[in-house]
């Protein structure tokens, strides 16, 4: 009965979809209150209607009710609770459900917090977004219903595919998808506001924290990915420029931009055509990234099932969203006005130049993740793009976007002065220009370009506390009067200085960790020592061992220093009984910010195996910035600023004001 | 500056920026991309020693042979023709004899393929799409569409 | 039925979800349309008030802001009161509630009658597993006693019930395995080393194994009159080709025996076999294996022992219903056991003093049966 009102809940919200598709937009366009009044309340039964179905769904798994055919092909009963659990999302149906859910999720949210917007553009929103929600259930219930049932069903499920069996796995797809799809709100804004002609900087600041909102997702769920195949793959790479990896990289980076070029249009009215168009490519690349993982074009462990069919639907919504919308951009874009002016040199020059690089570099991921599918589609030769190329033009075309990071929040909104932009950022410089030769000194010429990015990575990260010290007059007003500044800054500047600072974290772990690890790949025997960057590692021997579902091969390692012990660490080569499927279980240790990592080969037989040892400086730098931008995003979402509109906090505010003044 | 001035310096600059992008894409696309080869395709076509290229196929039955330093040679073969080849470090977990592999490195100038990545993908019956479709190039494959699972 | 309300439950608020907005907004709102945007725009005034004041921005940069700001604001309110005039029309309001009521329910219903299965109740594994056994397909209680076996490896017990039904659904490994455990934990008994060497013989397509020659040996030593591990020990000293001494072990076999057993006449055939000299290695026969099973039609009987004595526990300490209990007095006397179905009968009877019909339903079983109930 369950799993049937699961699928009842998800046919009724279809349905229902496609009322909110109609009534809501036609009373927009027609100025009716009460048909406009219709959507936040269907958007809120909307995600009861998917939340039901997903607890049903999630109920069926953890019972192993094998008469629903999703639960037999991915779960097994003898399966550890959590992996029951996460195992819903873990195959194509209900990662797809999760979809949905996270879809009418952000639709409830807006009917729901939407209170300062006007009544016409949250109904027209509603409304985009349930014909983005409706597609989404019409994929499900077509191609891939996830409540399919069995007529005799089995006793025992397939596995989980072992390599999913992990905790990363419960965290980082629902975390990738709430950004990734929550920028369907912000297309849905973008499309609303074309079709209402109401895109000016009211608009802008309404989005903003929609966009914040899903940009620290997706950057989380990003860093979570990134962190997950690095311990998990046990090849020591925490990046590999894999075109799964670039389909959620690609909405990220043009979200950034959106988020970027809409405090433009927030501040200015200007760039307003270009924001708008941003939103729409933002959403755009998510459902690309949807499409090129969904529907088999790519293979990899992120492909749970392909089936051509799907691909075809896929590709069809893809076709509709997409080409609907840049339709209608293209007839209403030309209707919109002229905004502010501007100088080159200015906060918002420094904002274009912003968007023109990330938009640059997203290009490049793009023409590199689909230049090989579209080659082998047209000459049937088969390339391989990999890291060499995204280095070699990504890399670029971060480098100067990052050496004006620090310019851009100190320069004046309209004309600004670069010479006095760069007198506030002296020490930055200074501190910039000490660590790359304090870099140089200790390295040594053989790497030249390291202790460069070491230097710019300094730079961005002085550069946003130097911006906000100077911004405050922090040393002419004195210390007492200047923490009083800073508390009452907004929350959007400090959300800037510290996604900034994360920024620099990401780069100097980067930099790092790529130029100074060290790697040595041995064949050692128990006894054998191996060094690496002044720490010896023994390989003390290996032995069987059992687990609930596997068998492994646990070697156990003893690393010191210079004699003293620093920790033992025990990789293993694991094999999942029920797939026979081999994974490789890696040993990491900490020390400060950087790891030792270590993974093991195939036994050799005669007690000899191969091992790979690394030495990874500050890598989790490159996870902690990431954690430091969202952080940054969470701040901006607290300025209070943004709930302008909404009755209460804006009283709230007027008692908030005599504080914050001084 | 007037009007026009400033937005002719926002084209510029724009334009500036795109064009950086675009060569640098056409550059590298031009160099750094590799292309896929079969054993039949290295010893039939001549490929200039030191170019990269990703080398597919089946690994040979009872060809892996392991030496210290965790050094390992085995042959790729597309069942037509075969092609030695050296690789440094830990072999993926899937590697195995007659499954498929794809390799990435160059040729030597004793036409032995020194590699420096080895994949095998993350699923058993995932045959990785480049080896199966070369494989039904030559005839030899005999599994079915879309087995990858 | 609840199926039905709550499906009819969730269309009614879906339904209502429409309905109640669409009544309920009639009066025009207090926020109005401008307001948001006269507030945003109001609130940036104010924004650059507070920098200025703290010293973060320029004073005619302030000004030229402020100008900008009041500008839009100005544009805003005129938009505002353009926009904002109250216009509804019936015939909207028709076609929504239309929609609300009709078409939503109907659309999702025809969907769900083509897509879903309502008939189908919930699987939920356990509750399969628990389920009372009647009914149940062989492989939902095969599974139960695997799944009691994960949990209680130590029942010697449950692989002897287990081990005789791998083999006669033809899983001769898993079958050794379940005699080897019950023989390992409860010490050796004939009957089930030489099953072991049977299943173990069938598992290597009829040839006598060293693991299944051993069974069988100590088998015969713990009884040596028993003639199944003789009858395998003969075929495994032709398959070794040991000729003569498998001849004399099938002759010593046939000495007296009953010539209407179903076994001799493949051991005579064997025998022949032999002494042609032909065939030596030749295992024995699927018809050879069946003989021999008709030979130990106790080992049958052992098995369905073992499953009677399950559900006589159960009954035991759960109770059932009356045809249960008919159905365990039905199996003791089909075993020949007229004891424990008299127990069972008395005990039958003591759960059901309170209910005079299933009383009288077991009292016709029992005299059926010819019990006496005494």
């Amino acid at each position: 009965m369950i799993v049937e009102l699961g699928h009842y809940a998800l046919v009724l919200a279809f349905a229902l979809t496609l009322v909110q598709c109609f009534l809501p937009l036609w009373g927009a366009l027609t100025g009716d209150d009460r048909l406009m009044a219709v959507a936040p309340p269907v958007s809120v039964t909307l995600f009861m209607l998917i939340m039901i179905s997903f607890v049903a769904l999630t109920i069926a798994y953890l019972t192993s009710d094998f008469s629903v055919l999703n639960v037999v092909q991915n779960s097994h009963s003898a399966k550890p609770f959590i992996y029951k659990f996460t195992g819903v999302w873990g195959n194509h149906e209900g990662s797809m459900l999760l979809w949905v859910l996270i879809l009418v999720f952000f639709g409830a949210l807006v009917g729901v917090f939407g209170g300062n917007l006007p009544k016409d553009l949250k109904a027209a929103t509603l409304a985009v977004q349930a014909w983005v929600t409706g597609g989404f259930i019409l994929f499900l219930l077509a191609t891939s219903n996830p409540f399919a049932r069995v007529a005799n069903p089995p006793l025992e499920g397939a596995d989980l595919n072992p390599i999913l069996q992990d905790i990363g796995l419960a965290i980082h797809p629902p975390l990738l998808y709430v950004g990734y799809v929550g920028f369907s709100i912000t297309f849905s804004f973008a499309v609303a506001a074309l079709i209402l002609g109401r895109t000016d900087a009211a608009w802008a600041r309404w989005v903003r924290p929609w966009t914040l909102l899903a940009w620290c997702f997706l950057t989380l769920g990003i860093a979570m990915g990134s962190y997950w195949a690095y311990y998990e793959l046990g090849w020591g790479g925490w990046w590999f420029w894999d075109p799964v990896e670039n389909a959620s990289f690609m909405p990220w980076l043009a979200g950034t931009a959106l988020l970027h070029s809409a405090i433009v249009m927030e501040k200015r009215e200007a760039l307003k055509i270009w924001t708008v168009l941003l939103a729409i490519f933002t959403f755009s690349l998510s459902l690309l990234g949807t499409f090129l993982v969904r529907s088999g074009v790519l293979t990899s462990v992120h492909a749970f099932a392909t089936d051509p069919a799907r691909g075809v639907f896929i590709l069809g919504l893809l076709v509709f969203f997409i080409g609907g919308s840049l339709a209608l951009y293209a007839w209403r874009a030309p209707m919109l006005k002229q905004g502010g002016l501007f100088a080159p040199i200015s906060r918002e020059g420094g904002l274009v130049l912003n968007n023109l690089f990330l938009t640059a570099a997203c290009a490049a991921v793009f023409v590199g993740t689909l230049y090989p599918l579209a080659l082998d589609a047209v000459t049937g030769e088969k390339i391989s793009v990999g890291a060499p190329f995204f280095n070699l033009t990504f890399g670029p075309l971060m480098i100067p976007l990052l050496l004006a990071v620090p310019f851009g929040p100190i320069l004046a909104w309209k004309r600004g002065d670069l010479l006095a932009a760069s007198q506030r950022l002296y020490v930055a410089f200074g501190l910039a220009l000490v660590f790359t030769l304090f870099t140089f000194w200790l390295w040594g010429m053989e790497k030249v370009l390291a202790p460069l990015g070491v230097g710019l990575a300094v730079w961005v990260m002085a550069g946003a506390v130097s911006e906000i010290v100077t911004r405050v007059k922090f040393f002419e007003i004195g210390p007492k009067r200047g923490f009083a500044r800073l508390v009452g800054l907004p929350g959007s500047a400090w959300g800037t200085v510290v996604a900034h600072f994360g920024v620099g974290v990401t780069v100097l772990g980067i930099v790092t960790a790529s130029a100074f690890q060290e790697e040595r790949i041995e064949t050692m025997r128990p006894g054998d020592t191996v060094e690496v960057s002044g720490y010896q590692v023994t390989f003390d021997g290996a032995a069987p061992r059992r687990g609930p579902n596997y068998v492994e091969e646990v070697g156990h390692f003893t690393i010191r220093q210079g004699g003293v012990l620093v920790t033992e660490l025990d990789p293993s080569k694991r094999v999942y009984t029920a797939r026979q499927m081999p994974t490789t279980e890696a040993g990491i240790h900490t020390i400060g910010f950087s790891q030792i990592y270590l993974s093991m080969g195939e036994s050799r037989g005669d007690g000899a195996i191969d091992v790979r040892v690394y030495f990874k400086p500050l890598i989790t730098l490159i996870w902690i910035g990431c954690v430091i931008m969202s952080l940054g995003a969470v701040f901006s979402m607290a300025d209070r600023r943004l709930r302008i509109g909404a009755p209460k906090p804006a009283s709230r505010r007027k008692t908030a004001q005599p504080a914050a003044a001084e | 500056m007037t009007r026009k001035q400033r937005r002719l310096t926002l084209i510029g600059s724009a334009g500036a920026v795109l064009a950086v992008a675009l060569g640098l894409i056409l550059f590298a696309l031009n160099d750094q991309i590799v292309f896929f080869q079969s054993p039949t395709d290295i010893t039939q076509k001549s490929i200039p020693a030191g170019q990269r290229i990703r080398l597919g196929g089946l690994v040979e039955e009872g060809s892996v042979v392991r030496a210290d330093n965790a050094q390992v040679s085995f042959r790729v073969t597309d069942t037509a023709n075969a092609v030695a080849v050296t690789y440094k470090g830990i072999l993926p977990d899937l590697f195995r004899e007659g499954q498929g592999v794809v390799t990435e490195g160059i040729v030597n100038a004793d036409g032995t393929f020194v590699a420096d990545s080895v994949l095998a993908k993350h699923d058993e019956n995932y045959m990785p799409k480049e080896v199966a479709e070369a494989l039904k190039d030559q005839g030899h494959w005999q599994g079915g569409e879309g087995e990858a699972n | 039925m609840i199926f039905w309300i709550l499906l009819a439950l969730m269309t009614g608020v879906a339904a209502l979800s429409v309905l109640v907005p669409l009544a309920r907004a009639g009066q025009p709102a207090s926020g109005s349309t401008g307001g948001a945007d006269e507030a945003v725009y109001k609130e940036q005034l104010t924004a650059i008030d507070t920098e200025l004041e703290r010293g973060l921005i320029e004073p005619d940069a302030a000004e030229a802001a402020r100008t900008e700001i009041a500008r839009r604001l100005l544009a805003a309110h005129d938009k505002s009161e353009q926009r904002f005039r109250m216009r509804t029309s019936g015939l909207r309001m028709k076609t929504a509630q239309a929609f609300a009521l009709a078409a939503l329910p109907l659309v999702a219903l025809a969907t769900y009658f083509t897509l879903g299965s309502p008939d189908e109740p919930d699987q939920p594994l356990i509750a399969r597993l628990i389920a009372p056994a009647e009914g149940q397909s062989v492989d939902v209680l095969i599974a139960r006693v695997e799944r009691h076996l994960a949990e209680n490896p130590e029942d010697g017990q449950g692989w002897e019930v287990i081990a005789p039904v791998y083999l006669s659904r033809g899983q001769p490994e898993a079958s050794a395995r379940a005699y080897a455990n019950a023989i390992r934990i409860l010490g050796p008994r004939p009957d089930w080393l030489t099953d072991m060497g049977e299943a173990l013989t069938m598992a290597n397509q009829g040839l006598v194994t060293a693991n299944a020659r051993q069974a069988f040996e100590r088998a015969a030593s713990m009884e040596p009159t028993a003639v199944k591990p003789r009858f395998f020990l003969a075929i495994a000293l032709g398959q070794e080709g040991n000729t003569q001494a498998a001849v004399q072990a099938w002759e010593s076999l046939l000495e007296g025996a009953d010539e209407t057993a179903p076994w001799v006449a493949a051991a005579k055939q064997q025998l022949a076999g032999l002494q042609q000299g032909e065939n030596a290695l030749r295992g024995p026969s699927q018809q050879d294996i069946e003989a021999t099973q008709e030979m130990s039609a106790e080992d049958r009987q052992e098995m369905i022992r073992g499953m009677v004595s399950g559900l006589a526990e159960r009954l035991s300490q759960e109770g059932g219903s009356a045809a249960e209990w008919n159905r365990l007095m039905q199996a003791y006397v089909v075993l020949g056991e007229r004891q424990k179905a008299e127990e069972t009968l008395a005990a039958a009877q003591a759960a059901y003093a309170e209910n005079p019909a299933d009383l009288s339903l077991i009292k016709d079983t029992a005299s059926a049966l010819g019990l006496s109930g005494s």
